[in-house]
């Protein structure tokens, strides 16, 4: 397997991945959701084209959306499309954060974060 | 294979879903899919919640630094559209030593518990970039504002920032050469700092100043939440 990118330069453009699509689907996924790979998704990861392969085996553990797109090399945008699409097909599962929109995380989840730091 | 910056990615051959990162995969989660005993099978684990904090901050501030000290992977960078805008613009007088500019977005993770993953957005400091800070600031926990005394002008952007959006920030002065001799009241003076507004010296390249910093936003951040 060869990572895009590593051996000079993609031959593909990144955009092409998404067949040019990068507002229609998943624009909203805020960059620190996190992706999972379902069972049935990494059973079935290996019909994949190669960038939505990848990121199935790459979140076996949780992923998020920003680092998915700086594993891969691909803008924030493309990477949003293309886990949307994987979830879609069942091949992931997303975690959003527990807030919407504007709002910011509730007592509950600040200090479950602040026992987790101090007990660092 | 490191999961480290992107341009340190191995050539070819490393399969992906063997990282040796020390915390990656989380416990409980199998190194390999259909590694022995790995099975198949989604992982039984509860589902993960994301929260975020910005790092912010001028121009070479230390926002690298400071995500580098705590984040348990590698920073890593997201491309940006505008990489190469800042080439040649960026004030570099007061920042020796310091040849290039990353415009992309640094970021870390900080595994907190079984499910509450914590990532560190570090975000260009200059005002043209503010269209990626409402994406990195939506839904956050609230910002460390990263200062150099040196050059105080570059944080007022990201204060009136937040403050603007009411998101919760301390402010964190970062310990370069020769600002120990500020007091503290002149800082706040000269940042117009709201009172509740937390102050705190602190040195970006180690560990456990930054870890302080980033309780002190948590417990600012909680008694802003339970104040409302």
């Amino acid at each position: 397997m060869t990572y895009p990118g590593s051996d000079g330069g993609r031959v593909v453009p990144a955009y092409a991945l998404t067949r040019g699509r990068t507002r229609s689907v998943g624009r909203d996924l805020p960059l620190e959701t996190l992706v999972t790979a379902t069972g049935p998704g990494l059973s079935r990861q290996s019909g994949l084209q190669a960038e939505r392969r990848m990121i199935v085996e790459m979140c076996v553990g949780p992923m998020s959306v920003a680092e998915i797109a700086a594993h891969l090399r691909i803008p924030l945008g493309v990477a949003r499309v293309l886990v949307s699409d994987l979830a879609s097909g069942g091949y992931l599962t997303v975690h959003l954060p527990h807030q919407t929109g504007d709002e910011r995380p509730g007592v509950a989840i600040l200090e479950r974060l602040l026992d987790g730091l101090r007990a660092r | 294979m490191d999961f480290g910056r992107a341009d340190r990615l191995p050539t070819g051959g490393v399969p992906l879903g063997t990282p040796t990162a020390p915390n990656y995969p989380p416990a409980g989660y199998p190194a390999v899919p259909g590694a022995p005993g790995a099975g198949l099978q989604p992982p039984r684990r509860p589902a993960p919640i994301p929260v975020k904090t910005v790092i912010a901050g001028g121009f070479g501030v230390g926002k690298t630094t400071f995500v580098g000290a705590v984040s348990e992977i590698q920073p890593l960078t997201t491309e940006a559209v505008m990489t190469s805008l800042s080439e040649g613009i960026d004030d570099l007088s007061a920042v020796r030593g310091k040849t290039t500019t990353t415009v992309a977005m640094d970021f870390g993770r900080i595994t907190v518990d079984d499910q509450l993953i914590l990532y560190l957005f570090g975000t260009p400091g200059q005002s043209r970039f503010w269209f990626m800070w409402d994406d990195i600031s939506r839904g956050s926990v609230g910002a460390v504002v990263l200062v150099d005394l040196r050059r105080i002008d570059d944080c007022f952007g990201p204060i009136d920032y937040f403050e603007d959006r009411r998101v919760p920030f301390v402010v964190a002065v970062n310990n370069f050469p020769g600002t120990d001799r500020f007091a503290d009241a002149d800082i706040r003076d000269a940042l117009a700092l709201r009172p509740d507004c937390p102050l705190l010296r602190m040195d970006a390249r180690d560990a456990r100043s930054c870890l302080a910093t980033l309780i002190l936003l948590v417990e600012h951040a909680l008694a802003r939440t339970t104040a409302a």
